[in-house]
């Protein structure tokens, strides 16, 4: 049986990295509108895989979560601002999320479930609040702009494909290893139950504020990115509640705790996203809300975790069948 | 000054009461969190732009057809769309709710366009003093009706069969099913009369403030603020909450300036949950 585990990890294993190659060299043969919708959905993909380490392993809703993309778009675009080249403003973004996911969660990981939920949509709206009104640092409710880079917008588009492409694979490799590492186990003993796993001598706590500083890292790094992308920011637009419940449908979606299912979410999502604005437009929040429902519905498991179980279905029927004729 | 800040504080807070009660009970007793509520508060509003326009009637009494209309809405809603979710947790109320509010608001959005409607009332201007504050005389009315429709949906809790039978089932839910109470069925009037005073608080609204499908994220945030300040659940709870909270965004707006409001509001809920999950005043058993 383990055996047969690690083949079919090395299939899967082999495929992503075919997939990986194929998508470095994408760009040349896509048009710029296309490179533009890949790098909106391999963003989206690792804010998802953030809420999915939260979520999909630890039980814990973070509906407020957008903050961190908020948090990690303008501290890049204050650095910045201050004459710091970009490479040297992202490890301040990601240490800034992490510090201050770290600060909230001690009080907020207390709270379980819905509660937990609320708390962090309350403590992004107040971020949200500070980062309108705090004029002389942030640029106000108006927005900020960051420096342009001087050479072709497709060059430009490229790099920032490549980037999010990048940070995708490392959040998902990462994620993938602290799932199945020791701390992973606590993680999702904390899911299973947590007072169980407190009592078998899991320090709970710690592994709860870590499990969200490592979301909130990768969260601000796809919004640092963001920020440079886009090249503008405004506060209600990196701060949107709806960022976090964009995330959260992906993730629903591909399925919440599967490795992969946030990447296939966001395909997914953001195609049905397009479709719907290029095709009829003023009905795109409402086909928004119809394919939600469909999906809580339909495959409220998600696409890779309704997979799974099919595949599992399958082995157990053709298992029943070797050995019934063994008989 | 003092007086004046005060009068007005209690004035929205009163406002913010009734708006707050509804959402504290979907909340509370059925189980759900209600990210719609926004959107049916709004519709309230726009339901009594239409019944001024066409029928030049008066938002206090189109408030009843606001409240019918959407608690007919509250019940096909539930059936529908949140009964059969129920047993999947609080979070998939979450998500579900959230795409009702994405669908209403397009709706709105094609209908009405994103501008800011007001109800242009004959007497909107007029107002009486009070010691030597000044007292809008819509604000009064709307206030003096939501303690009224406070105080009623208070005796229907209490008096009532049915009322009583709400309680039951957020008090135990086996024990009120093991001595004949349809559960699914008291959840359901429930949420729909938490509906059914969104729509009434809308009308409510919409005789003093101008509104837009914009307020749709500003007022579930408001109503978050209040059902967690009061205790989920808990009628006297949200009223208090919402006094609380339209005392802490007055003083803040005078204190601090009014860009601050909505963040002193989080502030204040975020400290709450943290130190009284369950409520100022609320008592425990009904969380």
């Amino acid at each position: 049986m383990l055996a047969k585990n690690n083949n079919y990890n090395r299939n899967i294993l082999l495929i992503i990295a075919v997939a990986v190659v194929v998508f470095i060299f994408l760009p040349s043969i896509l048009s710029g509108y296309y490179v533009r919708i890949f790098t909106a959905i391999f963003m989206y993909a690792t804010i998802s895989q953030g809420m999915n380490l939260m979520f999909g392993y630890m039980g814990y809703l973070p509906f407020g979560n957008a903050m961190f993309f908020g948090i990690g778009a303008y501290i890049t675009a204050i650095l910045m601002g201050k004459g710091f080249p970009f490479i040297a403003a992202i490890p301040f973004a990601a240490l800034t999320a992490v510090v201050v996911s770290i600060i909230l969660g001690f009080p907020v990981l207390r709270l379980r479930g819905h509660y937990f939920a609320i708390a962090t949509i309350g403590m992004s709206g107040a971020i949200l609040s500070i980062a309108q009104n705090a004029t002389d640092i942030t640029g106000g409710a108006m927005g900020t702009t960051l420096p342009i880079i001087a050479k072709a917008p497709g060059i430009v588009y490229n790099y920032f494909y490549l980037a999010m492409l990048g940070l995708m694979v490392v959040t998902t490799l990462a994620i993938y290893f602290i799932v199945h590492s020791r701390f992973g186990y606590a993680v999702r003993s904390i899911k299973a139950n947590e007072e169980a796993a407190n009592s078998m001598g899991i320090n709970t706590t710690f592994y709860k504020i870590s499990t969200w500083a490592i979301s909130a890292f990768f969260t601000s790094l796809a919004g640092a990115l963001y920020a440079y992308w886009m090249s503008f920011i405004a506060p209600d637009e990196v701060f949107n509640v709806m960022i976090a419940v964009h995330t959260i449908v992906i993730m629903l979606i591909g399925g919440a705790g599967t490795v992969l299912g946030p990447i296939i979410g966001a395909f997914i999502i953001e195609f049905v996203s397009e479709v719907t604005w290029g095709g009829f437009m003023e009905y795109h929040l409402a086909a928004l809300g119809i394919a939600t429902i469909i999906i809580v519905f339909f495959v409220p498991r998600g696409v890779v975790g309704t997979l799974t179980d099919m595949v599992k279905g399958i082995k157990i029927a053709l298992n029943k069948k070797v050995g019934v004729s063994n008989d | 000054m003092g007086l004046q800040m005060l009068i007005n504080a209690i004035l929205l807070g009163g406002l913010y009461a009734l708006m707050g009660i509804g959402f504290s009970l979907q909340w509370g007793i059925s189980g759900i969190i209600n990210l719609s509520y926004g959107a049916m508060v709004i519709l309230g509003s726009y339901i009594s732009l239409i019944a001024f326009d066409l029928l030049s009637m008066d938002p206090f009494i189109s408030l009843i057809l606001s409240g019918a209309i959407l608690f007919i809405m509250g019940i096909l809603i539930y059936r529908s769309l949140l009964q059969p979710l129920l047993k999947g947790g609080i979070v998939f109320t979450l998500i579900i709710t959230f795409a009702i509010r994405l669908i209403i608001e397009n709706i709105m959005l094609l209908i009405w366009s994103a501008d800011y409607r007001t109800i242009r009332l004959a007497y909107a201007g007029s107002n009486f003093q009070f010691g030597n504050a000044f007292i809008p005389l819509t604000k009064f009315l709307s206030f003096i009706l939501a303690i009224v429709i406070i105080y009623v949906v208070y005796l229907f809790m209490n008096n009532s069969k049915i009322g009583k039978g709400i309680q039951a089932v957020a008090l135990d839910k086996e024990g009120a099913q093991a001595v004949g109470i349809d559960v699914q069925k008291m959840y359901m009037i429930n949420f729909a009369l938490g509906t059914a005073l969104a729509g009434i608080a809308g009308s409510l609204w919409a005789s003093i403030y101008s509104f837009s499908p914009h307020l749709l994220g500003i007022i579930v945030g408001k109503v978050f603020i209040i059902a967690i300040l009061g205790g989920l659940g808990n009628i006297w709870g949200a009223a208090a909450g919402g006094l609380a909270l339209g005392l802490a965004e007055t003083s803040g707006a005078t204190f601090l300036g009014s860009e601050w409001q909505e963040a002193i509001g989080m502030i204040i809920m975020v400290i709450v949950l943290l130190v009284r999950p369950h409520g100022l005043i609320g008592k425990k058993f009904f969380g």
